[in-house]
C-alpha cells in the first residue's frame, strides 16, 4: 500500500477543493465547539461534586436543655469514628454570631435571639467517605436522647448528583448530535467533492483501480476535516476559557469552592481522534455509489 | 501455437428484454492483430468492447481474455482484468486540471510503482506518442488531438496486451484522426493487440486492417481491407451472405 501516493492525492484534492472543506471545517468546528462547551461544564460541575463531596460534613442539632456529659459523650463516640475527622460544639451564641457573619440577607438581624439557633455538633467527615456511610451514621446518632435533629445534606447531594447526572445526560446527547451532525457534514462535502471530482475516480477505475485505492485519499481528507475541526473547537474553547477563567474563579468559584478547570487530556484526545474518525466513516460511506465504473 | 488474446463465443447482451444488442457473437481476436470493429450507430460496438473491460457483464455466451472468462470474473477481479487493458475513448476521458504527467502516471500509480520508475515510463508513452517534454503542461491547454494522444500514452503506459479504442477518432478532425490512428498502428507494430471502434470509413479505407462489421448485435462480417469489401461501407453488409475472407466461426477459442 504506497501511502506517499495517498498522501499526495489527498493533499491534492484538498487543494482542488480548499474553499469547500474551509466551509465544512467551520461548520463543524462549531459543532464541536457546543459538545466540547457542554463538556467543559460537566467536567467542572463534577470537579465542584467532588469537592463538596470530599468536604462531608454533618450537623447534629441538640435539644435545648441538653446535658453537658450527654454531649460529650456523644462528641467522644462520634470522633472515635474513623471516618470522622473534627468534632466542633457550636453553642447557640455561637451559632447566632457565624450566621450573622456569613449571611449576606439583606435587613438588620442582630435583633434575632440566640435562642432560636440551637446548638450543634458540627462534624468534619474525611474525604471520599461514602453517603451511604453518613446516612449511617446521621441515622445512628438522630437516635440518641440529647440529638434533636441530624443535617446529613443527603436532599442537596441527591440535587446535586441528579444535576450532574441531567448535565451528562445532555452532553452524551449534544455528543451523539453533533456525531451524527459531523457524519453528514463530512459525508456530504466529500459526496461534493467526489461529484466534482467523478472524471477522476473514472479513470482511475478504468485504469485499473480498486475501490480502496480510489477511497484512500478521501479518506484522508474526511479525517483531515474531522481532526481539524475538533482540533480548532479546542483551541477556540481553550482560548475562551482562558478568558473567562479569572471572572470565574472570582465569582461561582469563590462560591462553589473550586477553581475552573478545562477538559481532561483524555478527553480532549477523544474530542481530536473521534473527530477524525467520524470523518473518515463519513467519507467511506458517502463514496460507495461513486465507485461503480 | 499461441492461444488467442481474445475470444468470443456465443455472445448476448440485452439492454432490453425484446431486443439484444449483441446477439450470438462468435470472434477470435489473435495476439497483435489490428482490427477495426465497425457498424452504425447503435450496432453495438461499443458495447462490445465494454463487455471486454466489464463496464457490463454478458447475458450468455463466454469472452475468454487470454484464456481466462471474462463473465465469471468477480467484482474485484475487475480492476487485475482492467490493468492488462488500455482503453481510448471518443471523449478521452482525461482529468483536464491534471497535468499530462499526473495523466499518464495514474496508470503505474495505480499499480504501485515507484515514483523514479514512473517518471522513466512516463516520459517514454510521451515520447512515443509524440508529447515529449509536454509532461509538466495542463491538459486543458492542449488541442483535441493532443489531448488524445495524452490518452493513448496512458493506455500504452503500462504495456497493456490489448487496446480497446472506443471511436478515439470521432471528435478528431479527419487529419488528426489519421494521425492517432497512425499511432495506434505504430503502438500495434510493437506487438501490442489493437481493437479499434470506428465508423469512419474513410479510415479504414486508408488501412489494410482486419474488419469486424457490427450490425444489429450481429456479426456481419470480418475481413482483410475495406478494398475488398465491395460495397460503400457496412450498411451494405448482407447478414444472409457474408462475404468475408476473414470471418469467424463460431467454434472460435
Amino acid at each position: 500500500m504506497d501511502w506517499k501516493s495517498t498522501w499526495a492525492r489527498a493533499r491534492r484534492g484538498v487543494r482542488e477543493e480548499f474553499r469547500l472543506y474551509l466551509v465544512a471545517v467551520s461548520s463543524l468546528s462549531v459543532a464541536f465547539v457546543c459538545v466540547g462547551g457542554a463538556l467543559l461544564a460537566v467536567t467542572n460541575l463534577d470537579a465542584m461534586a467532588e469537592r463538596w463531596g470530599r468536604s462531608g460534613k454533618v450537623s447534629v442539632y441538640l435539644h435545648d436543655g441538653a446535658e453537658r456529659d450527654d454531649v460529650s459523650q456523644i462528641q467522644t463516640v462520634l470522633e472515635a469514628l474513623p471516618e470522622v475527622l473534627e468534632v466542633e460544639l457550636l453553642s447557640s451564641a455561637e451559632a447566632r454570631t457565624r450566621f450573622l457573619e456569613q449571611s449576606e440577607v439583606g435587613g438588620d438581624l442582630t435583633a434575632l435571639p440566640a435562642e432560636i439557633f440551637p446548638a450543634s455538633l458540627e462534624v468534619q467527615l474525611a474525604p471520599g467517605t461514602p453517603r451511604a456511610r453518613v446516612q449511617e451514621i446521621g441515622e445512628r446518632v438522630a437516635g440518641l436522647g440529647a440529638v434533636d435533629d441530624v443535617e446529613t445534606y443527603a436532599g442537596f447531594f441527591t440535587r446535586l448528583e441528579g444535576l450532574l447526572s441531567a448535565g451528562r445526560g445532555l452532553a452524551g446527547a449534544l455528543a451523539l448530535l453533533v456525531g451524527l451532525c459531523v457524519l453528514a457534514v463530512i459525508g456530504n462535502t466529500i459526496r461534493l467533492a467526489v461529484a466534482r471530482r467523478k472524471d477522476e475516480i473514472e479513470v482511475m477505475k478504468l485504469c485499473g483501480a480498486t475501490d480502496t485505492f480510489v477511497r484512500r485519499p478521501f479518506v484522508v481528507e474526511g479525517t483531515l476535516q474531522g481532526a481539524l475541526s475538533a482540533g480548532l473547537a479546542l483551541v477556540v474553547l481553550f482560548a475562551g476559557f482562558l478568558v473567562l477563567r479569572g471572572h470565574l474563579d472570582a465569582s461561582v468559584g469563590a462560591l462553589a469552592g473550586i477553581n475552573a478547570t478545562f477538559l481532561h487530556p483524555a478527553i480532549v484526545a477523544a474530542l481530536f481522534f473521534g473527530g477524525g474518525l467520524i470523518g473518515a466513516l463519513g467519507s467511506a460511506f458517502s463514496l460507495k455509489r461513486y465507485l461503480a465504473v | 501455437m499461441e492461444r488467442p488474446v481474445l475470444v468470443f463465443e456465443e455472445v448476448y447482451k440485452y439492454f432490453r428484454r425484446d431486443q439484444p444488442t449483441l446477439r450470438g457473437i462468435n470472434l477470435t481476436i489473435e495476439r497483435g492483430e489490428f482490427c477495426f470493429v465497425t457498424g452504425p450507430s447503435g450496432a453495438g460496438k461499443s458495447t462490445l468492447l465494454q463487455l471486454v473491460y466489464r463496464k457490463h457483464t454478458v447475458d450468455a455466451g463466454r469472452i475468454l481474455f487470454c484464456g481466462r472468462d471474462i463473465a465469471r470474473l468477480r467484482d474485484d477481479s475487475i480492476p487485475f482484468l482492467r490493468r492488462n487493458l488500455g482503453i481510448v475513448f471518443q471523449d478521452f476521458k482525461i482529468v483536464k486540471h491534471w497535468s499530462v504527467f499526473e495523466n499518464v502516471a495514474v496508470a503505474l500509480e495505480i499499480l504501485d510503482m515507484p515514483q523514479r520508475l514512473i517518471r522513466a515510463r512516463v516520459s517514454e508513452a510521451l515520447e512515443r506518442v509524440g508529447l515529449a517534454g509536454r509532461g509538466r503542461d495542463r491538459t486543458e491547454n492542449l488541442s483535441g488531438g493532443e489531448q488524445q494522444r495524452v490518452a493513448v500514452a496512458r493506455a500504452i503506459v503500462t504495456e497493456p496486451a490489448l487496446i480497446l479504442a472506443d471511436e478515439p477518432t470521432g471528435n478528431l478532425d479527419p487529419h488528426l484522426a489519421i494521425d492517432i490512428l497512425t499511432l495506434f498502428e505504430e503502438i500495434n507494430e510493437t506487438g501490442t493487440t489493437v481493437l479499434f471502434a470506428t465508423h469512419d470509413h474513410s479510415l479504414m479505407a486508408k488501412r489494410d486492417h482486419r474488419i469486424i462489421g457490427l450490425d444489429d448485435g450481429r456479426v456481419l462480417e470480418a475481413r482483410r481491407g475495406l478494398s475488398s469489401w465491395g460495397g460503400d461501407g457496412a450498411s451494405d453488409i448482407d447478414v444472409a451472405e457474408p462475404r468475408g475472407l476473414h470471418a469467424v466461426p463460431g467454434s472460435a477459442g
